[in-house]
């Protein structure tokens, strides 16, 4: 089985969400091969797990300040700041033949391919059960799946950079927690790529590019016209509508 | 009435409970950072809860979660249906 490769570009949320469920539908009717897609946020966004409520968890208020997209995803799992220039993010979407029949392990055979592009920088990795990844104990990456239709579409983040003030200012987390005590307490809990090596941004990304497609049979692609527009069609009926991003 | 309940499972995630109820539920929404397969499955799972007493026991609320759980091949991940029913007896005041 090829995969197909999308090299790294940035989006807004809506578009990268949606896009992620097109691809899934035309993986599930076989027009498009396997997927590994990279990512960024243009604009920075928030973006919330399918069970969450958008009024709990994120200042929408501050976001709308800050420019800060704010979207409901189809996958569970928390809230998480996507900054535009500090992230580096996948989507696998995948017959799910493909992948280990268990949830869990699939989260986990997933996540070896991450471990393995940090292990390129030189950085040692791990896989914490459920769907993290964390250097020295503390997380460098958060990842979520879905299963439909016989498809696996699981995305996750890499950090690159972290500006915890900024998450904090838009998450919502009780102003009493908001003290130099709990942004004390998240740095020794998060790290970053650039915490841990000098590499930039390009470095991360191609280093991460060979963990996951080391071994692989796969072509370097993009998406079609079909998929294109079907996100398009899913960003402005879906994703970026108040219906679906505050359903909750 | 309303309640509301925020438990963290121990090894799992975080189930947040949103009520509201007289002598039984009315209605029940259950919110958090887990994850249940097929997504749709919790809209089955907070009907089933639907007119249940709120004397009920934790475990007899569980009992009647893992009974739709079981008979729909739900899969829950970072939550239990031991877990939500601790919630939902937390959020009734």
């Amino acid at each position: 089985m090829r995969w197909r490769i999308i090299p790294i570009r940035a989006s807004d949320a809506y578009f990268n969400m949606a896009i992620d469920q097109a691809v899934s539908e035309s993986v599930h009717a076989k027009t498009s091969d396997p997927t590994i897609r990279f990512y960024t946020w243009t604009p920075s966004a928030v973006s919330i797990g399918c069970f969450q409520s958008m009024a709990d968890e994120v200042n929408v208020g501050r976001c709308m300040e800050l420019g800060v997209d704010h979207i409901r995803r189809i996958t569970g799992g928390g809230a998480v700041y996507h900054d535009s220039e500090g992230e580096i993010t996948y989507s696998v979407i995948a017959p799910e033949p493909l992948l280990p029949k268990g949830i869990r392990e699939s989260y986990k055979f997933i996540c070896e391919w991450i471990i393995k592009g940090l292990a390129e920088l030189k950085i040692a990795a791990e896989f914490q059960p459920i769907n993290d990844i964390a250097v020295h104990g503390k997380k460098i990456s958060g990842n979520a799946q879905t299963r439909r239709n016989g498809v696996v579409l699981q995305h996750g983040t890499i950090l690159y950079r972290t500006d915890l003030n900024r998450m904090f200012s838009l998450l919502n987390i009780s102003k009493e927690k908001i003290s130099d005590k709990m942004i004390k307490s998240a740095e020794e809990r998060v790290t970053s790529i650039s915490a841990c090596c000098e590499a930039s941004m390009e470095e991360a990304y191609n280093a991460l590019l060979k963990g996951f497609t080391d071994g692989k049979d796969f072509y370097f692609g993009s998406f079609e016209d079909d998929e294109i527009k079907r996100a398009e069609e899913l960003k402005s009926t879906l994703y970026s509508t108040r219906e679906w991003n505050f359903s909750r | 009435m309303e309640g509301s309940a925020r438990y963290k499972v121990p090894g799992g995630k975080l189930v947040s409970i949103k009520l509201e109820y007289d002598t039984s539920i009315k209605k029940v929404m259950i919110l958090g950072d887990f994850f249940i397969y097929p997504e749709s499955a919790l809209d089955e799972i907070e009907e089933c809860l639907v007119a249940t007493g709120v004397d009920k026991s934790e475990t007899e609320i569980a009992n009647k979660i893992n009974y739709v759980v079981t008979s729909s091949g739900i899969r829950l991940i970072g939550v239990t249906p031991d877990a939500i029913a601790k919630a939902i007896k937390m959020a009734v005041k």
